[in-house]
């Protein structure tokens, strides 16, 4: 029997939002072929083991954002997943202390009046208002972003939506909701706490993974990009899923199949192939052509419309728009094999909070300047570091007794300055081990050890990320999270709907609305996308529907 | 005891304006200012040195007309300058409202995208001008009444505004709306003089590089009124003389060297307003022209809920800005231009890159190394080269001593000096005005040209902060009008107009 060459739609790319997309389209009826590029599936999402024992999360590596209605539509719990909570996090200090954060409401309360009293009071309110911003902005994620500009009816049945939920906010939370979304975390943080530690610690998440400092307006927007998901209900909690990020990926590739999809890998698309204004299908590297009348790219923006179409496929303008579309590298990863666990010096023994996130950044200028070097194509000289120890709590991580570590390092420029030239090429073995030097300095503040602890470590600049993943120039989210990228720009205005100006191609990763995170949302709104504009009488089924 | 209708603290441009339009509804209006001159910060100067403000760009022909000046001109001459990107190498780039060459007359490669780009700036700018006249939108107007009507007209009309520039220009609208300039610029121009003369008009007098989100607001600011930077003749004072003037025409009563020292309320309503001097000046209408900080002080803050004071404490104005004048013993040389060439506005900036860098030090507290630099060179009897410098944060680590002035007087002339060399030799006299002074002098808070901060977070019904959008605050009969409301400073006055028109309901 010949191998099956014809499809009803073909994904390009199997990160967790291609494999969302495909699964969605498998589950409704369509014959989906996913073709990936390397030897694995999961894009960002994956679970690989480089040194014999350790597995690595070695992209993203904590899991919130992913939608769990997507995970009850395809039944991922079936397939393995399983996401475990951690709880709590510290900030460490070079003078020997730290701050710890609790998820337990009085400990954290205790904690933060161990360092200022009056910032014990102020979390309340701070925390009232995030966990506002977040119920007011989730029913969005699976929702299409209208089109302001020339609304068809199913944009104004969204725009009316979107006025309805701001009008039900009231005329106060409305203001505070426009000044939140549009102010810098730094500045949210100094309306609320006195204490630079305490502040240094919570701002972690208004940066990662944008080419923004925390005083750059905007970030408190991304703050809440990380603090929108939940696990189980408890939103804003983080955890791990157990094998690796890479069981996410692998579930949803599983339900993909048991719907009869077909994945491919080691077969990079080389060309999307179009006739007459419509897509026909991809070209492979290695020479195959396998045709559909959908092509959905899980590939950003940027790689989708410049490097696999040829300008003629594309409207001028679009293509320009695409051409500035703005998608900086602006982090680093280490993932280290460790022979035991590291000590922490300050902490009590067995503290609670070391299964949680571990940082070293002690004010918001120390983060603010780390983003001043990267504005210049430096590494920053004192990063701002997220780092885990899952294999606490996961033991499929690492041998008994053993550790694996994950190190998220921001800043690290894409086009890193040297001699005055700023150039992804700058990024040799040196500059990459001048990288992990500087990030371990600034571990030793929380784990003075940390160097003797090393079995193994993958340095990976934003350079790699570009390589490996495919994510243009190392950007984890597919794209800037700021103003003129978000909603109904996503990813360039007119086009926030992932149906591309080419008929059947569609975007379904996370340069799409509502953007990056291990969150599947791009994927299952350009899924019931598809369904709805290229299939008669099928419909998405399922909660995300 | 005497009884006014209205009573408006501070003589500034705006308040000046607000005195004015509501005089011509028929109120009796006393505008006290604690100085003994008008105009509050255009007009400030040392001894005979220029003025803090030297260029008029956004004067509102809107607020011309409501305070019943001749609807078609000024009584003052105004000259249009061109800018002078100036060049370290002597390229230096002449930019007016319809060209864009070199210095020497030759074409500048960049010349056609740097008009697109401006053009397109002055339409966004027409588009907002439709919402810097009115008050902002929002607030607690049932829909169903007059004001709930006209708003919703009023942003029809917007809506409309925005239809007329096309699609594809409305989404570019929607899109860089909200972004950073250096984005917006470096899009379509490269690094050089003409970047960093944009950049650098994005961020003047605001605590922001142009990489910060929310600087193309500021950008398309600077184009509310077609974007030309204007030399009024006979300075700020002739501006500030027609507007007092104005005032005068209609009645008001304009005292200098009055300081409100408070203003006493009655069933928390305004009902007086007592000065330094010992009087009692009755009224049920107060406006202030400075900050919602000092409007709490002379009320009390008892006189407002927690939840406010909490908001106008948090309100952010860090002047950045400084004034710098150098008296000079003759016209300087510089390569590359010609005199007239020389009394065009004169812009330090080299790039956007630089601009940006120049920031940096802002945020921990420092001066610039390397400046940012806007000036022009007037001859009349003395010559003065009048320089706006930034950035000079008004929090400086160590505060603004005389060591500090003198470094930032060193800062600028070495800056300066790149493009016009030897220009310290010319120098006979130097004038530092540090924002702290300038709150000192004016009361504006932190010595900032808008009096709060011009971010996105802090514009429209969010200026100065929420829940005092609109002007009113406080106790009933209590209002803002100064460049801390919408839509903020510059001689403009238009805060000073719609305050009022809000105070008349």
């Amino acid at each position: 029997m010949s191998e099956r060459t014809s499809f009803d739609a073909i994904v390009a790319g199997a990160g967790h939002n291609g494999l969302t997309t495909a699964a969605y389209l498998a589950r409704a009826g369509l014959r989906v072929l996913v073709v990936e590029k390397n030897d694995w599936i999961g894009g960002a999402a994956v679970s690989r083991s480089l040194h014999d024992g350790w597995t690595y999360s070695n992209c993203s590596y904590v899991c919130s954002l992913f939608r769990r209605e997507i995970a009850r539509d395809l039944d991922l719990p079936k397939y393995g997943l399983q996401v475990i909570p951690y709880e709590g996090g510290a900030s460490f200090t070079r003078d020997g202390d730290y701050f710890a954060y609790y998820s337990d409401h009085d400990a954290l309360r205790r904690e933060m009046a161990r360092h200022a009293p009056r910032d014990a009071d102020a979390y309340a309110r701070y925390s009232q208002a995030i966990m506002r911003q977040c119920r007011f902005i989730r029913p969005f994620l699976l929702r299409d972003a209208p089109d302001p500009v020339a609304p068809g009816p199913r944009d104004i049945g969204e725009l009316a939506y979107l006025v309805r939920k701001a009008h039900d906010l009231g005329a106060r939370e409305l203001g505070e909701t426009l000044r939140f979304w549009t102010m810098s975390i730094g500045d949210f943080l100094d309306d609320h706490f006195e204490n630079d530690l305490i502040k240094a610690h919570l701002a972690g998440s208004g940066i990662i993974g944008t080419g923004l400092g925390v005083y750059s307006p905007g970030t408190a927007y991304v703050l809440l990009h990380h603090y929108m998901g939940d696990i189980d209900g408890g939103i804003g909690a983080w955890g791990f899923a157990r094998g690796g990020m890479g069981a996410i990926s692998d579930a949803i590739g599983a339900a993909f199949q048991a719907h009869g999809g077909v994945i491919r890998k080691g077969a990079g698309v080389e060309r999307i192939l179009t006739r007459d204004g419509r897509v026909t299908g991809v070209a492979l590297e290695d020479g195959a052509e396998f045709h559909a009348p959908v092509v959905a790219s899980n590939m950003d923006v940027k790689r989708t419309m410049l490097e696999h179409l040829a300008p003629e496929d594309l409207p001028a303008d679009f293509r320009r728009a695409v051409e500035r579309y703005k998608i900086r590298g602006s982090s680093a990863k280490l993932n280290i094999a460790l022979d035991r666990k590291p000590a922490f010096p300050a902490a009590p023994a067995h503290a609670s909070f070391l299964r949680g996130d571990l940082h070293a950044s002690e004010s918001l200028a120390e983060l603010e300047r780390a983003y001043d070097d990267w504005k210049i194509g430096e590494i920053s000289a004192r990063p701002y570091i997220d780092m885990l120890i899952p294999s606490q709590i996961d033991p499929t991580m690492a041998p008994v007794g053993a550790h694996m570590m994950t190190v998220f390092v921001q800043y690290a420029p894409y086009d890193l300055a040297v001699d005055g030239v700023r150039s992804a090429d700058n990024w040799t073995e040196a500059q990459r081990a001048r990288l992990a030097s500087i990030v371990l300095d600034q571990m030793q503040v929380a784990c003075p050890d940390i160097r003797d602890r090393i079995v193994h470590m993958e340095v990976r600049s934003p350079l790699e990320l570009e390589r490996e993943v495919g994510l243009t120039e190392g950007n984890i989210f597919q794209g800037e999270l700021t103003f003129d990228q978000l909603f109904f720009n996503k990813p360039v205005p007119g086009y926030a709907q992932y149906a591309m100006p080419v008929r059947g191609l569609y975007l379904c990763g996370s340069s799409a609305h509502p953007g990056g995170g291990v969150m599947g949302a791009p994927g299952a709104n350009a899924a019931r996308a598809i369904l709805r504009r290229e299939t008669r009488g099928r419909r998405m089924k399922g909660y995300a529907a | 005891m005497t009884r006014h209708d209205a009573i408006v603290i501070g003589a500034g441009v705006n308040g000046l304006v607000a005195a004015t339009v509501l005089a011509r509804a028929g109120l009796d209006v006393c505008v006290i200012e604690q100085s003994d001159r008008l105009g509050g910060m255009a007009t400030l100067s040392v001894d005979d040195g220029p003025e803090l403000a030297h260029l008029v760009h956004n004067l509102s022909p809107r607020v011309r007309r409501d305070i019943g000046l001749d609807p078609h001109r000024w009584p003052f001459r105004q000259t249009a300058l061109p800018t002078v990107a100036l060049d370290e190498s002597g390229r230096h780039v002449i930019v007016t409202r319809n060209a864009v060459t070199f210095a020497d007359g030759t074409a500048h490669p960049d010349a056609r995208a740097c008009l697109a780009l401006t053009a397109r700036l002055r339409r966004y700018g027409e588009l907002l001008r439709m919402l810097a006249e009115a008050a902002p939108p929002g607030g607690d107007a049932p829909l169903a009444s007059a004001r709930g009507l006209r708003q919703i007209l009023r942003l029809g009309r917007f809506g409309l505004g925005l239809r007329g520039l096309g699609r594809a220009e409305a989404r570019r609208f929607l899109q860089v709306l909200l972004s950073n300039a250096y984005d917006l610029i470096r899009d379509d121009l490269p690094e050089g003089p003409l970047a960093g003369m944009l950049a650098a008009d994005a961020v003047r007098g605001i605590a922001q590089g142009p990489r910060s989100p929310g600087t193309v607001f500021t950008l398309i600011h600077r184009y509310g009124h077609g974007g030309v930077a204007a030399l009024p003749q006979g300075g700020m004072s002739a501006v500030v003389d027609a507007l007092a003037q104005a005032a005068r025409d209609v009645g008001c009563t304009l005292r200098t060297g009055v300081r409100a020292t408070g203003i006493q309320l009655q069933d928390d309503r305004v009902c007086a307003v007592t000065t330094a001097s010992g009087e009692t000046l009755l009224t049920s209408r107060v406006l202030v022209g400075s900050g919602p900080r000092l409007a709490a002080e002379l009320v009390g803050a008892g006189a407002f809920d927690i939840e406010a004071m909490r908001r106008i404490g948090r309100i952010r104005a860090r002047g950045v800005a400084a004034k710098v004048n150098l008296r000079l013993d003759r016209m300087p040389d510089v390569p590359g231009l010609n005199a007239d060439q020389l009394r065009g506005r004169l812009v330090f900036a080299p790039g956007a890159d630089y601009v940006e860098a120049a920031f940096n030090p802002a945020k921990y507290g420092e001066m610039s190394d390397n400046p940012v630099i806007e000036a022009v060179i007037r001859d009349e009897g003395a010559i003065w080269l009048s320089a706006v410098v930034q950035y000079a944060p008004s929090d400086l680590n160590g505060g603004w001593s005389d060591a500090a002035r003198a470094a930032l007087a060193r800062r600028t002339l070495a800056t300066l000096g790149r493009a016009i060399p030897g220009l310290d030799a010319r120098v006979r006299e130097t004038q530092v005005i540090a924002p702290d002074a300038i709150a000192a002098a004016t009361g504006a808070p932190g010595g900032h040209w808008h009096h709060a901060e011009m971010t996105l977070d802090q514009i429209l019904t969010l200026r100065p902060a929420n829940g005092i959008g609109r002007y009113a605050i406080g106790p009933r009969g209590l209002f803002l009008c100064g460049a801390s409301t919408h839509p903020g400073g510059d001689v403009m006055g238009l805060a000073g107009r719609n305050a009022a028109r809000e105070v008349l309901g």
